[in-house]
């Protein structure tokens, strides 16, 4: 674990350049630009606002709903879409990774980097909807850094499992669309945590993300701490999968260039 | 002083060939792994050892020529040396920053600026943003750039992409430096500030490993050569003694994956003339493959025809190693004509003298007809011819052809 860290360090430059070079080459030759960052989840917070609120009435804890779904839809997104980029970003760099030697690990770290931005931009448009919706800001905003540290600590790993394995198994492609699209139904993005009946809640908690999209909810629409206990589970269960994909992945890493 | 930097000790290297090379899908692995269950070995017909058992080991300043034919493992070293991928078996530790000149302008992206291309690549490279910084106005200046630098390299010609690829790796300054084909870059000027920068890594000590398939080079740069056969070391040491070798052994290698013993003997029915055989004599008509610059080579084309044809023209090319175009020449169709149905005709080219520098040569031969422009029949490489000699070896001339000369002093 020190050892990645160190490597992030020593890296930075590089995660940057690969962040900057993703982040340029999206957005050139595109009319709308960055815009597009912000229309991936507006898009999803009509579509949810419609079937789970205006059609299904689906209790939102007492926010507007279309914040609430708003506040979920864009921290998923940064999750799953660091994951669906990160898994194919080996492949993506084929003749890069068969050509040049660089750490590997540095083009996932890359991704999380890029998808900061499109998240901070998507957060601007989060303000002005608070404001717009005059939901007071309280202290327990900062609850988001802890969070947003959590989540990308859980999304580097799975995406380090998923992109090794999708260097040897195009198979992961294909499912993986699938798995986040079902993931995110099993994550209280369109409905609050409340309406899960109690007998699953210590299953469904199983899920590291209930507990953190939960606990942006609670810190910026509620302005109170997250669910501490729930929390501690995801993290433990975030630092399991760091554990499991580090090594996986650095072993995966020495054939890249061989199997790619 | 044994400062070792590079050191290889058993270095093997296996690759799978698989059903659709190497990208597998899950049930091929599943299949893969029922027939191990089952004591069914899978592996030993699926694989293939790029290298096997490679040891030596370079000390601070060392310059080491690699050669070796196509397919002798030479870029599975190199990926090696470079940490592209792990050697299967034995061990390989390189002290320093590593620095490659092979595949240069691979980091590259298209829709960005060359500016922007050459702090991505420096930085692929190992550089941190400030060693880029630093050194950007040479690297600029080194490809010779300036003007189109905020410009989408997609834009770049071909040339200028080599050449801002090459100038960004040139100034990494590494501790051990990977080179492959450095001439195989650019246009003259931008070849002598190759050789420049070259010459210059010399004198700083760093330690080079240099590939090429120009044997003059090789000879010219290096201190030791290390020749790669089959995967395997052949043989390691001065590099006059290793290529004296090297070509020895590929005037003796007869055929082999080429088709360089000499076609077939017959004619397929229905071809209106084909070449049977091509063979080399000296001036003796001894048989021969064998020669120094000044000889006299004599060429037989062995061929048959079915029907007279006045208007074919015999061709024969020379050209190097790697396939480059030496120079051809072709009969004159008024002072040679088939007239009619030839069951073996022979054809002699009488090259004298022998104006090839030391290296080794094949011959194309073609027969075609000149106003169609119609080809009867094309033969590749079908005899190679290996100059060597007392002659050929001079260090007055350089490259593949020697031109008869004096030189004189007028002031």
């Amino acid at each position: 674990m020190l050892d990645a860290i160190a490597s992030t360090w020593n890296h930075w430059d590089l995660i940057v350049s690969f962040a900057l070079r993703d982040i340029k080459a999206r957005y050139k030759q595109t009319a709308l630009g960055v815009a597009w960052a912000l229309l991936q989840p507006l898009s999803m917070m009509v579509v949810f606002t419609l079937v789970f609120s205006v059609f299904a009435k689906v209790p939102s804890d007492g926010a507007p709903y279309p914040i609430f779904a708003y506040s979920g839809l864009i921290f998923w997104t940064f999750f799953s879409n660091t994951i669906s980029t990160g898994t194919v970003s080996m492949v993506a760099n084929a003749t890069l990774i068969r050509k040049i030697y660089f750490p590997r690990e540095t083009l996932l770290t890359s991704v999380v980097l890029a998808g900061c931005l499109d998240l901070a931009i998507a957060c601007l448009l989060f303000a002005a909807m608070l404001f717009y919706y005059k939901i007071a800001i309280t202290a327990a905003v900062l609850w988001v850094i802890p969070l947003v540290i959590l989540q990308v600590l859980l999304a580097l790993g799975f995406t380090g499992l998923t992109a090794a394995a999708h260097v040897n198994f195009r198979d992961i492609g294909h499912a993986l669309p699938l798995i986040l699209q079902l993931w995110m139904f099993a994550s209280p993005v369109g409905y609050p945590i409340s309406v899960i009946p109690a007998w699953l809640q210590p299953f469904y908690m199983l899920n590291p993300m209930a507990a953190i999209i939960d606990g942006y909810r609670r810190a910026v629409l509620l302005g109170t701490a997250p669910d501490l206990y729930a929390l501690a589970v995801s993290a433990v269960i975030t630092v399991g999968v760091l554990a499991l994909a580090l090594p996986i992945f650095k072993h995966a890493e020495r054939t890249f260039a061989d199997v790619i | 002083m044994a400062d070792t930097v590079v050191d290889l000790n058993g270095v093997a290297k296996r690759y799978r060939l698989r059903r659709g090379w190497h990208v597998t899908s899950l049930g091929d692995e599943i299949v893969r792994l029922g027939s191990r269950l089952l004591g069914r070995s899978v592996e030993a017909r699926d694989e293939f050892w790029a290298l096997r058992d490679v040891t030596f080991s370079l000390e601070r300043g060392e310059i080491l020529g690699l050669i070796g034919m196509n397919g002798a493992g030479k870029s599975t070293l190199l990926k090696i040396l470079s940490k592209v991928t792990v050697p299967t078996r034995g061990s390989f530790a390189a002290r320093g920053r590593l620095g490659a000149l092979i595949e240069i302008g691979a980091g590259f992206h298209p829709e960005l600026s060359g500016r922007e291309n050459i702090f991505l690549n420096g930085a692929i490279m190992g550089m941190t943003r400030r060693e880029v910084q630093g050194k950007f106005d040479r690297i600029v200046g080194f490809a010779e750039v300036e003007r189109f630098i905020d410009t989408p390299i997609k834009h770049y010609s071909s040339g200028m992409q080599m050449r801002l690829g090459f100038a960004v790796a040139a100034h990494t300054d590494p501790d051990i430096l990977l080179i492959d084909e450095i001439l195989a870059v650019g246009d003259a000027s931008f070849q002598a500030k190759c050789l420049n920068k070259l010459a210059e890594l010399k004198e700083e000590d760093k330690t080079i490993i240099l590939v090429s398939h120009n044997l003059s080079t090789i000879t010219e740069h290096s201190k030791r050569v290390l020749w790669l056969d089959h995967g395997t070391v052949r043989m390691m040491g001065e590099p006059d003694t290793v290529v004296d070798a090297f070509l020895e052994d590929l005037t003796e290698e007869k055929d082999g994956e080429d088709e360089l013993a000499a076609g077939s003997s017959r004619r397929e029915a229905g071809k209106p003339i084909a070449i049977l055989d091509v063979t080399l004599a000296d001036a003796c008509e001894r048989p021969q493959t064998r020669f120094d610059r000044g000889d006299a080579v004599l060429i037989d084309l062995t061929y048959s025809a079915s029907q007279a044809m006045p208007g074919a023209v015999f061709l024969v090319s020379i050209q190097d190693v790697q396939g480059y175009p030496l120079g051809g020449v072709s009969t004159d169709p008024d002072s040679l004509k088939i007239t009619g149905a030839v069951e073996r005709g022979v054809v002699r080219l009488r090259l004298d003298p022998l104006i090839l520098n030391k290296g080794v040569y094949t011959l194309n031969v073609q027969v075609m007809d000149p106003v169609t422009k119609r080809y009867y029949e094309i033969k590749r490489r079908v005899a190679r011819l290996l100059v060597d000699g007392q002659r050929a070896s001079s260090r007055e001339t350089s490259g593949h052809v020697y031109y008869p000369h004096q030189w004189e002093e007028l002031r």
